[in-house]
């Protein structure tokens, strides 16, 4: 069998590409070994973090884009990475939706009591937007310990409690675990009465991001009318459940359109023919799988997803050897300090692409007539510190599958 | 198996991440089970060779090997687990109960000889009482009732259509339990040009596998090869039907039970849709299908995700006119094979099929179709639906005399 | 604060806190002043490793039969520091055998217990070995815990009436007429000042011996010397290997509860400064250790640190006391003209003790005491944790965890109820004096989950000091980074972008 477009790559681009080649009718191969970094830590979409605050997205994006030629989104500009948003917030109707708080970022408050910019905000993180500490109480679970209440307040100024439910209290309770027992009405009310008796006049309650899977609305909903309070997620240490939440629903898509679904393989290879890429051969001990496609979008991530690996001295990209854009000495792979000073040199080196997104050879051609590249494999691209991890990967993961098909 | 000189353990590779942790079905549901993250690659640091084995938990592992699958460092968690029991239960022996699990295919011959005694004494009250009391096999689980006659002695009496000749691993609970699945499969393959051959086999041994006996696994994966091996030699691919029979022939065999030739059977061996799926692929699958006006569920079992196939049967069944799939939003059953009968793991089991159950209902089907016979006991007990193997909807919607 | 006693102790390292315990058990008062936290200095800094002294036996017969003894008596009075692993020396082809003859003399002649084993026998007990190997000699090496070690001497000290200051720096040595009356010294974290009044005052601090004298306008011309070491991820064999041949470098691998330390290199230093582990010294250890255990090449790594060793060379004995050749008893009044004032530097940390009798020794001459030592045969009482790896996997089950609490470090299976216990002792002023107190944060990950959660409960307690709460982190995690940086490449770059992705990227710090 043979597809129209193999995408090697179970992270959000490699998602963003499937779901964009499906809805235009494509007979797409999606295969990854792992879920990106989509189900680790994820709070709301973040675009470009690093704004200054207040900025309107729409003016001053393009801004940023002219003074960084090389960034990733230069190759679509702010309107397709507009297009690219808007795309992905399709997938999430209300009331789980996803939308910009105003004009520009918002800051949401984490786990660790800090604040982060993002653009894109999940309905349940929206109440968290404008945070007033006088007004506002974090719950936290005891036996619990990917969140505490008390810490986060103390960051962020306000007040943290950890909720004593005995169910649950003095075990070894993991976010998956407690987001499914919050689906469920009982301990939702245990939940509610026990905020409400520790609540001194406050309007508004965070918890961590684990109120259910499915229906995260509705749970929230419910627990705001039982408190009569505004409630909102807050992202904690992994596993992310609102990562989780957004890989589920691509998987639904993806599988309901058609797609082959392979998620647990690497891909072991990438056969070429001359300037093309034919297949991919996936070793499954003892087997191995080929499939055969027309078009390739290599969206594997960086070090945690494969797409780059080094030695002790060298790095490269594993797959097809594409050259990246720096050779850097291992000595000045990372500073001195670890979050003062300058951002870690190893971050910004990545895969080389045109503005179509395909990889250039050591001498500025295209590498291969049917390859494009999505994600945070790219270069020239810092998205810790830019906080532009998901729409990198939203916009490149859109592009790059656009882009293919058009070939 | 030694665990130093296994291939498969190699906790260097564990970043702690945690995205296993977020998929595990254990772990969703009860804080007995640390989860993946701490079973697999956290205890593995821990674990010195000629220490004693102390990690009673593991057993809570229900070996579905979603872990696995979300793995991005490509650590082992399901095998280090496998082989953790495996070591557990050579030093503390089994339970009788686990003992007759692994030697489950024995009890099968038995009992299918005289399935009406077999059913009556399984269905008796007092029996199940006996049993849950004594063995702590679940009471309130239905055992699965014998066939009056089995699916071997239904294909001695069967004459094909001629064709292309293809091998069929038929798995030994269609052969004395669910007869009509291996039926089935040997009705669509005849549609599609082929000749069934039936090589000789034996139970898999994955029952023996997932109650730690290493030995008696070995010893049954040690009698099929030779027989496959020579069925494919002698020219036949050989598809199956049971997704955990499949994982276990084509993949535990060389990988973790490292029988020799196992990898050549493995080359061979193809899940029965996913054979279809490709044949449909080269036009070589182009069977009529009659318009099947139902609303069913599809639910794929955790062998079959590990399979690394993705859902092939979606494929085909999407050909059949009128017959709306949905795909149920639930990762595992529960069942875990014989897990769920195991009285001690039935909370484990009821909570995660209580998920499945709500995934199910909110689909408003009228049936539901998986591969695996365990997920099909789980599903209907839990739902009450219908529960079917998809070929068998299949093969319903072969037009009569349909064939390429 | 204005205290009076009998003896200062400068240093909480072995030596320091050896000499407060052995002085407490022959009932003389000291107050022990130690400016960062205990084993702040090379006790922190070390392989781990409970000599047999064979590593000494041809060059250096009386440093090994030190040793020895010491060992003995180690494994009698702390045996939950320490687990007894037994060590191999290892015999590679190229190495050569006569040296090997002289080894297994000289070990017999100072009374080490050395067993010759052939080849299959050595892989048997050891697989990880290379299988090229020759021969091996069995040794009664073992791992020790210098953090345990070190905090019971302390805590024994105090409870025999010794008292331990630490974050307390010394800045001035008072002196009159010849002799020292005591030391200025300062609250490094209040900046609280002391004014310690004593008739003796004891230099045990290490590397940094000639800071302390510099303040008396004293010098003892102190060679530093670099030592740096390797952490595995796992415990890649059961026994200290060493190999059989004159020492060098990165000969040694000590098994340490859950992982392997690599060791070391010997680089001279000017400076104590910020000391680094250079990416030469890794290549070097790694090629040293992977001709021992050929699975170092592939390993993955996930710690490295330097501790700075004191050497002392003095031409002449009339320069002061040297007991041996090993370490340095100073006594400022015969050299310097300034009695009181003792320097007690050099060493290795299995002969803490002995250097700590001597101390005393000379201690109770000078005051005309004779009191016997009793360190030798008293046990140090302390929490029976009986040293027992693979029964930790016990603790997960289906019960709740009652006194245990809550899995805070993952990796290192640490509850909830540790941490509470350490934190109940109380006298803990920052957060790398509860890390030097457990194993969390030592493991994989480095503190990746736990250190966050260790927070979460020290602000539960109201313990974080009511500064900006992240700032701890922050400084945690600059810490933890020197440690992990000089191992950053290959599988351990997967973890530090987990890292930075958590705390770079999601929380913002």
């Amino acid at each position: 069998m043979r597809y129209d477009l193999i995408v090697i790559g179970m992270g959000l681009s490699g998602l963003m590409s499937a779901k964009t080649a499906v809805d235009a009718g494509a007979k797409v191969l999606v295969v990854g070994k792992g879920t990106g970094g989509l189900c680790l830590f994820t709070s709301g979409i973040d675009v470009m973090g690093a704004l200054p605050a207040g900025a309107a997205m729409g003016e001053a994006l393009p801004r940023w884009i002219e003074r960084h030629p090389d960034h990733p989104y230069a190759k679509m500009g702010w309107e397709g990475v507009r297009e690219a948003l808007e795309a992905f917030a399709e997938l999430f109707p209300p009331p789980y939706g996803f939308a910009p708080e105003g004009e520009g970022n918002c800051l949401l408050p984490t786990g660790a009591g800090t604040t982060r910019p993002t653009y894109l905000v999940p309905a349940t993180m929206r109440s968290a937007c404008r945070l007033e500490k006088e007004r506002t109480l974090l719950v936290g679970f005891q036996g619990f310990r990917d969140f505490y209440a008390e810490y986060a307040a103390a960051g962020l100024k306000c007040r943290g409690e950890n909720l004593a439910i005995p169910e649950i209290a003095g075990r070894n309770n993991s976010a998956t675990s407690l987001a499914r027992l919050l689906e469920d009405l009982p301990f939702r009310e245990q939940v509610a009465a026990e905020i409400v008796r520790r609540l001194r006049g406050e309007t508004h309650v965070g918890f961590p991001a684990l109120l259910g899977f499915r229906n995260p609305m509705e749970i929230l909903k419910d627990l705001e009318d039982r408190t009569g309070t505004a409630i909102f997620e807050i992202p904690i240490l992994p596993p992310s459940v609102p990562g989780m939440r957004i890989f589920r629903r691509f998987r639904q898509h993806l599988i309901a359109r058609g797609a082959t679904f392979l998620l647990g393989s690497p891909v072991s290879r990438i056969l070429r023919n001359g300037p093309s890429c034919t297949a991919v051969e996936i070793l499954h001990p003892p087997v191995t799988q080929v499939y055969e496609a027309d078009r390739f979008v290599l969206a594997t991530g960086r070090f945690m997803g494969g797409g780059l690996c080094a030695d002790e001295e060298t790095m490269r990209e594993p797959l097809l050897g594409l050259p990246l854009s720096a050779s850097l000495p291992r000595e000045h792979w990372f500073e001195r300090s670890f979050l003062e000073g300058r951002e870690h040199a190893i971050h910004g080196v990545g895969v080389v692409t045109d503005g179509d997104l395909r990889p250039l050879d050591g001498a500025g051609r295209p590498y291969a007539a049917n390859l494009w590249i999505a994600g945070t494999l790219l270069a020239h691209q810092r998205w810790i510190d830019e906080k532009s991890r998901e729409g990198i990967e939203i916009a490149t993961g859109y592009r790059a599958a656009r882009k293919a098909l058009a070939s | 198996m030694n665990r130093e000189e296994s291939k498969i353990v190699n906790p260097d590779v564990c970043i702690r991440c945690a995205t296993c942790m977020g998929i595990c079905p254990v772990a969703r549901v009860t804080a007995s089970f640390p989860g993946p993250k701490q079973a697999g690659p956290g205890a593995e640091r821990f674990r010195k060779p000629g220490d004693p084995s102390v990690d009673e938990w593991i057993h809570l592992c229900i070996g579905c090997r979603l872990c696995d699958t979300v793995c991005s460092s490509c650590v082992n968690v399901s095998e280090m687990n496998l082989l953790a029991k495996a070591k557990y239960r050579d030093e503390h022996g089994m339970p009788l109960r686990d003992w007759m699990f692994a030697h489950n295919s024995f009890v099968e011959k038995l009992a299918g000889r005289v399935p009406r005694l077999s059913n009556a004494v399984l269905r008796n009250p007092l029996v199940r009482r006996l049993l849950d009391r004594l063995l702590k096999i679940d009471l309130r689980r239905p055992l699965p009732v014998y066939e009056a006659t089995t699916f071997r002695q239904w294909f001695r009496t069967h004459t094909g259509r001629g064709g292309k000749p293809i091998g069929y691993f038929y798995g030994c609970y269609a052969n004395t339990h669910e007869r009509d699945v291996a039926i089935a499969a040997v009705q669509v393959l005849e549609a599609a040009g082929y000749e069934v051959v039936i090589p000789r086999q034996e139970c898999c041994g994955l029952p023996a596998l997932g109650q730690g006996d290493v030995g008696e696994a070995r010893r049954m994966a040690e009698r099929n090869v030779p027989w496959l091996l020579a069925a494919v030699r002698s020219g036949l691919e050989i598809v199956f039907t049971s997704t955990s029979c499949g994982h276990m022939l084509k993949y535990e065999y060389s990988r973790f039970l490292e029988i020799p030739d196992a990898d050549e059977v493995a080359r061979h061996l193809h899940e029965l849709f996913d054979y279809l799926r490709d044949l449909q692929g080269k036009g070589q699958f182009d069977v009529r299908f009659r318009s099947r006006p139902l609303r069913a569920a599809y639910f794929a079992p955790c062998h079959l995700r590990s399979l690394q196939i993705g859902f092939p049967s979606l494929d085909i069944l999407r050909r059949i006119p009128e017959l709306q799939i949905e795909m149920v939003d639930a990762d595992c059953c529960g069942m875990g094979g014989l897990y769920g009968f195991k009285k001690e793991k039935a909370p484990i089991a009821d909570a995660i099929g209580a998920d499945l159950t709500k995934a199910v209902e909110r689909l408003n089907v009228e049936m539901v179709l998986t591969e695996c016979e365990g997920c099909r006991m789980q599903i209907q007990r839990l739902t009450g639906l219908r529960t079917l193997h998809p070929i068998q909807i299949v093969r319903d919607a072969l037009e009569p005399g349909a064939g390429n | 604060m204005h205290l009076k006693t009998e003896v200062i102790i400068i240093g909480g390292g072995s030596t320091g806190t050896g000499i407060a315990r052995d002085l407490a058990l022959r009932e003389i008062p000291s107050i022990l002043l130690e400016k960062g936290d205990f084993t702040s200095g090379a006790s922190g800094r070390n392989h781990g490793l409970l000599h047999s002294g064979a590593r000494y036996v041809v060059s250096d017969r009386e440093a090994a039969r030190e040793c020895i003894t010491e060992n003995r008596i180690l494994k009698a009075i702390a045996p939950h520091c320490i687990e007894a692993t037994g060590g191999f020396f290892v015999s590679l082809p190229e190495d050569s055998l006569y040296w090997r003859d002289q080894f297994i003399r000289s070990c017999m002649d100072v009374g080490i217990e050395a067993e010759p084993l052939q080849r299959d026998d050595v892989l048997q007990r050891d697989p990880a070995i290379n299988p090229d190997l020759v021969a091996a000699v069995r040794v009664p090496d073992g791992a020790v815990d210098p953090f345990l070690l070190v905090i019971e001497n302390a805590r024994d000290a105090e409870r025999n009436g010794a008292k331990c200051l630490t974050h307390v720096e010394v800045t001035e040595l008072l002196a009159a007429g010849g002799r020292i009356r005591g030391v200025m010294a300062r609250d490094t974290i209040t900046g609280e000042p002391h004014d310690i009044e004593a008739p003796f005052v004891v230099n045990a601090t290490g590397a940094w011996a000639d800071h302390i004298l510099k303040l008396a306008g004293l010098h003892l011309g102190l060679i530093l010397s670099k030592g740096s070491m390797l952490i595995t991820n796992r415990r890649l064999c059961r026994h200290v290997i060493n190999r059989c041949r004159p020492p060098g470098d990165g000969d040694i691998i000590v098994p340490n509860e859950t992982v392997s330390i690599l060791g070391t290199t010997s680089v001279t230093i000017d400076d104590i400064g910020r000391i680094e582990v250079t990416p030469p010294e890794v290549s070097r250890l790694i090629e040293a250790a992977s001709h021992l255990i050929p699975a170092v090449k592939t390993t993955r790594f996930i710690r490295a640190y330097a501790g700075v060793r004191p050497l002392f060379q003095f031409a002449d004995a009339a320069d002061g006391r040297a007991v041996s050749r090993e370490f340095v008893l100073v006594d400022h009044g015969a050299r310097d003209g300034l009695s009181g004032l003792i320097t007690i530097t050099g060493g290795k940390l299995i002969t803490y003790r002995l250097m700590a009798e001597k101390v005393c020794d000379l201690l109770c001459g000078k005051m005309g005491v004779r009191v016997d030592c009793k360190t030798a045969v008293t046990p140090l009482p302390g929490a029976e944790r009986p040293f027992d790896l693979s029964g930790r996997l016990k603790e997960f089950g289906d019960v709740p965890l009652q006194g245990r609490g809550e899995t805070l470090c993952d990796c290192e299976l640490i509850g909830r109820g540790e941490i509470e216990g350490i934190l109940r002792q109380g006298r803990l002023r920052n957060l790398q004096d509860i890390l030097h107190r457990t194993r969390l944060a030592k493991g994989t990950c480095q503190g990746a989950f736990c250190v966050y959660r260790l927070l979460g409960v020290l602000q539960e307690q109201g313990l974080t000091g009511g500064g900006e709460p992240h700032e701890i982190l922050k400084g945690f995690l600059e810490e933890r980074w020197k440690g992990v940086r000089p191992i950053l490449g290959g599988l351990s770059l997967r973890e530090e972008e987990l890292i930075e992705s958590i705390y770079r990227g999601l929380f913002n710090l």
